[in-house]
């Protein structure tokens, strides 16, 4: 074998290394990507509500640990010192608590209503309506110290336009099922 | 070969020039991931991400009445008080509207004030769609920052990569006194909005 030879198998292999490193980029370069974006991507879902399951009315479902019923959807018409075409509304839920954990499993937990366009409403501060019963809202729920078994009974109060009353659902979303969260469906859904 | 070596010095230099180009026109960091402008006049709505705002008017005062617990209470100033009215709409959600700032046309900046945060209808305001509110935001500043100022607002303390509404609040006249023209000696922040 001559030198002329050797340096000529030797450049073949090269060019072949050469091309499978090229190559390999093309696999390496999204790969990477995806590494670095995952824990980005993972917080942004974490903190928004995309994927709507829908719930039946009258309907209870396994969420978060616990199973959720929508009890009642009202409004209550007919308060003075409110904005003008302005309507409160009260969403009732009835909990089973399943997994008691719920500092970790309903972490950051959002009742809101949607209406047919996409608006949420988040509760408000602005009206509170004194009642009797025992009651809690999502955030008090999680600090009451309740034990699996349990049922609670939690309100929300809303203020909504008159005229989006018609299309509001309301939906809940909790830190341990996001992206995801329930939509209820009304009575005449 | 000399040729080649000076066109080797030119390159050089010209990379050195784009180099510096680069480094002098690099934008910083805070810039780039700082507030998102939405640009408007007083009387124009703005339009930022999450929120809607609209200014209507402004009053300036010499002393502001306020209401303090059924008691009225009178707030006197070495400057100028500076009282906004704007109105804010909430977009797709819920959210709540909670800084205003006022730009001078020296770029002092001056935040809300907090002698009145007792007070109904200043910020935070906690907004739903589809139910405006008005608010009034007010300042107290130094005369000679109140012409040519711009007006921000934004949802959060760090609005960053959010927007934040500048509303040019053009001229204002000063009057012999060296107030702003206009001033009243008085204003009543008892009156509803």
């Amino acid at each position: 074998m001559t030198a002329e030879v050797l340096d000529q198998e030797r450049r073949v292999g090269e060019r072949k290394w050469r091309r499978r490193s090229l190559w390999s980029l093309v696999l390496l370069i999204p790969l990477a990507l995806g590494v670095e974006a995952y824990d980005s991507v993972k917080a942004l879902l974490g903190d928004n509500d995309l994927f709507a399951r829908r719930v039946a009315w009258g309907q209870s479902t396994h969420f978060g640990g616990s199973d959720w019923k929508l009890t009642d959807l009202r409004g209550a018409f007919g308060m003075s010192n409110l904005p003008p075409d302005s309507v409160p509304v009260l969403a009732d839920f009835q909990v089973k608590v399943g997994d008691p954990d719920l500092q970790h499993l309903w972490l950051g937990c959002k009742v809101m209503l949607i209406d047919k366009d996409g608006r949420r409403w988040s509760p408000t501060s602005i009206v509170s309506l004194k009642t009797t019963d025992k009651v809690e809202t999502c955030v008090s729920a999680i600090f009451s110290g309740a034990k699996s078994g349990d049922t609670l009974n939690l309100r929300e109060t809303f203020l909504v336009p008159k005229e989006a009353t018609k299309s509001i659902r309301p939906a809940v979303s909790v830190a341990g099922e996001r992206p995801r969260f329930l939509l209820f469906q009304l009575e005449k859904d | 070969m000399m040729m080649r070596k000076s066109a080797n010095t030119i390159l050089l230099l010209v990379a050195v020039a784009f180099c510096y180009g680069l480094q002098v026109s690099k934008p910083r960091y805070g810039d780039l991931i700082g507030p998102i402008p939405a640009r408007g006049k007083l009387g124009d709505t703005v339009v930022g991400r999450g929120f809607e705002v609209h200014a209507e008017k402004i009053e300036f005062a010499r002393k502001l009445t306020v209401d303090q617990y059924g008691q009225s209470k009178v707030l006197t100033t070495g400057g100028v008080w500076a009282v906004v009215t704007v109105e804010f709409a909430a977009r797709a959600q819920s959210t709540v509207v909670s800084v205003a700032s006022w730009r001078g046309p020296t770029g002092l900046t001056y935040d809300q004030t907090e002698r009145l945060s007792f007070m109904n209808g200043l910020l935070p305001v906690a907004l739903d769609p589809g139910l405006p509110r008005k608010a009034r935001l007010i300042f107290e500043l130094r005369p000679d920052e109140v012409s040519n100022a711009t007006l921000l607002v934004s949802e959060k303390l760090v609005a960053a990569l959010d927007s934040q509404a500048e509303i040019s609040l053009g001229p204002v006249t000063v009057a012999a006194d060296g107030l702003p023209a206009g001033t009243v000696d008085m204003l009543d922040m008892a009156q509803p909005l």
